[in-house]
C-alpha cells in the first residue's frame, strides 16, 4: 500500500512556514486508511427521500429557532410594562370577585325560592326536587365572532 | 435537647440532624455556593416576567370558551346542579380494625371496601365548586415505535401540530419481549393543555374535527374513571381531520391515533358529562330533549 504524503522541506532553511498551512493531503490519508463502509460527509447529507422527511420534521420540533430573542427594554419603557400589567391583573382580580359575589348571591336566591316554595306549596317543592336527566342541547353552541345569518333551522327535524 | 445546646463547629456532626441554636446560628445544611453565582439571578426571576429569559407572552388572544363559561355556562350549570338541603357524600376512607383486640393497636388501618383505594368526598355544588375543565391530555401510544425509533419524531410532531404545545415523551413501563417492548424505551407522546391552548383545541375538536368523522356516535357511554374524567379515542383516519394537518398531509404520512382525557374539577362523572355537553361535545347516551 502507498501513502501519497507530501511533506514540507525542513523548517530550518524558511522560518515564516512555520505557522503555514500544512501541506500534507489529508483526505486522501483517510480515505486509504477507511475499513468497512466509505464514511459519509456531512456534505453529502441524506440521501434518502423517507429520511430526509423524518429529518425535517426533527427539525421543525427543534427549539433552536423557537426561542425568540430576550426583549432589551429601556427603565422607562420597563416601568410602563409593569404598570400595564399591573393595572390588568388588578382589572382581572376586581373582576372575579364581582363574578363571584354575582354568583354567590344567585345561589342564595335559589336557596330562598327554595324555602319559600317548601312552606307555600309542598306539592309543588316535590315536583322541583325531581331531578331530570338532561344534557345541555348541542345547538347551544361557544358563540363566534361572526354568526350565521339563519343561526337556528327551524325545519330540522331530529332522526 | 443537650444536643441542640450544644455548640458544634463543624459538620462532621451533620448527620445528627440538628444544629446549634446559639447565636450566631451555624447551619449544618450543606448549601451549593455555586449556585449562588450572580449571573444565575435571571434564573430566578418569574417566567411571567418580560425580564426573564423564558417569557412567553400568555394573553394574546381571546378565549372564547373560557369567555362562555364565565359569562353565560357558571350560572346554568349552579342552576342545573343546585339539590335542596344537599348533603355530602362521603367517600370510602381506610377503615379501624376492631378497636377491643390489642393485637390491632399498631396494625396499618384496613382497606377501604370497593376498589381498595381511598375515595374523594362529594360536596354539594355550590357557587364555588361548580365544575370546570381544567385541562385536556392528549396521549399518544405508538406500538410500532418499539420496532421503528423514528417514528417517535412523528409522534411528537403530530402533536405539537395539533395542540401548539411541546409534547413530552412516553416510555413504556414494561418488558415484554414476544410484544418487543422493553423498559424504559420510547413510544409515543403525550401533551398536557391548559387555559387558551385547552380551549382551542377544544373548538377545533367540537367544531371541525368530530362533525366530520362519520363513524363517531358521541362520547361513549362508559367513558370516565368515575372521578370526573372522560376519555375519548381517535383513530388515525381522524386524525387527518385537523386543520393543521389537512393542509399539509404530504408532510404528515404517518399519522397516529392518540387518547383525549377531559380533566374537570367535578366529582362524579356525571356532572363531568353534563359540563362536557354545555361545552359542545355530543354523547352517545344523551337523554333525548
Amino acid at each position: 500500500m502507498k501513502i501519497s504524503v507530501q511533506i514540507n522541506p525542513p523548517s530550518i532553511l524558511c522560518s515564516s512556514i512555520m505557522f503555514a498551512a500544512r501541506k500534507t493531503n489529508l483526505a486522501a490519508v483517510a480515505r486509504t486508511f477507511a475499513r468497512g463502509k466509505k464514511i459519509q460527509n456531512k456534505k453529502q447529507g441524506v440521501n434518502n427521500a423517507s429520511t430526509q422527511k423524518v429529518v425535517n420534521q426533527l427539525s421543525a420540533l427543534s427549539a433552536t429557532k423557537k426561542q425568540p430573542k430576550l426583549l432589551k427594554l429601556c427603565p422607562e419603557d420597563l416601568i410602563k410594562h409593569k404598570t400595564i400589567t399591573n393595572a390588568w391583573n388588578v382589572f382581572q382580580r376586581k373582576q372575579r370577585t364581582k363574578e363571584a359575589e354575582i354568583l354567590a348571591k344567585q345561589y342564595e336566591s335559589i336557596k330562598d325560592a327554595m324555602t319559600e316554595l317548601k312552606e307555600l306549596s309542598p306539592e309543588l317543592f316535590e315536583a322541583a326536587l325531581k331531578k331530570e336527566r338532561k344534557f345541555f342541547p348541542l345547538e347551544y353552541r361557544v358563540p363566534v365572532d361572526y354568526p350565521p345569518r339563519n343561526p337556528w333551522n327551524y325545519q330540522v327535524k331530529k332522526l | 435537647m443537650l444536643k441542640q445546646c450544644l455548640r458544634l463547629f463543624s459538620t462532621a456532626g451533620a448527620r445528627l440532624g440538628g444544629y446549634s441554636t446559639v447565636q450566631p446560628v451555624h447551619h449544618l445544611v450543606k448549601i451549593k455556593k455555586s449556585a449562588l453565582m450572580p449571573k444565575y439571578d435571571e434564573v430566578s426571576i418569574p417566567k411571567d416576567d418580560i425580564e426573564s429569559v423564558g417569557f412567553r407572552p400568555t394573553e394574546i388572544e381571546q378565549d372564547r370558551v373560557a369567555e362562555h363559561y364565565r359569562n353565560s355556562l357558571k350560572s346554568d350549570l349552579m342552576l342545573y346542579f343546585y339539590e335542596h338541603d344537599a348533603e355530602v357524600v362521603r367517600g370510602q376512607k381506610l377503615r379501624d380494625h376492631d378497636p377491643t383486640s390489642p393485637y390491632a393497636l399498631y396494625r396499618h388501618k384496613r382497606k377501604p371496601r370497593g376498589f381498595g383505594r381511598p375515595t374523594r368526598d362529594v360536596y354539594p355544588i355550590g357557587p364555588t365548586n361548580i365544575p370546570e375543565l381544567t385541562g385536556i391530555s392528549l396521549n399518544l401510544y405508538a406500538k410500532d415505535a418499539h420496532v421503528y425509533p423514528w417514528l417517535n419524531i412523528s409522534t411528537s410532531l403530530q402533536l405539537a401540530q395539533i395542540t401548539n404545545v411541546k409534547p413530552k415523551p412516553v416510555k413504556s413501563k414494561i418488558n415484554d419481549l414476544s410484544w418487543k417492548v422493553r423498559m424504559g424505551k420510547r413510544c409515543g407522546a403525550k401533551v398536557e393543555l391548559t387555559g387558551s391552548d385547552m380551549s382551542q383545541f377544544l373548538l377545533t375538536l367540537t367544531e371541525l374535527v368530530l362533525p366530520r368523522i362519520r363513524t363517531f356516535r358521541g362520547v361513549p357511554k362508559k367513558s370516565g374513571d368515575k372521578f370526573g374524567n372522560i376519555s375519548i379515542g381517535l383513530d388515525p383516519e381522524d386524525v387527518k381531520f385537523f386543520p393543521e394537518i389537512e393542509h399539509f398531509q404530504e408532510l404528515f404520512p404517518n399519522l397516529f391515533g392518540f387518547h383525549i382525557t377531559f380533566k374537570t374539577s367535578a366529582r362524579t362523572d356525571d356532572a363531568a358529562r353534563v359540563l362536557l355537553s354545555s361545552l359542545g361535545l355530543p354523547f352517545e347516551n344523551a337523554p333525548a330533549m
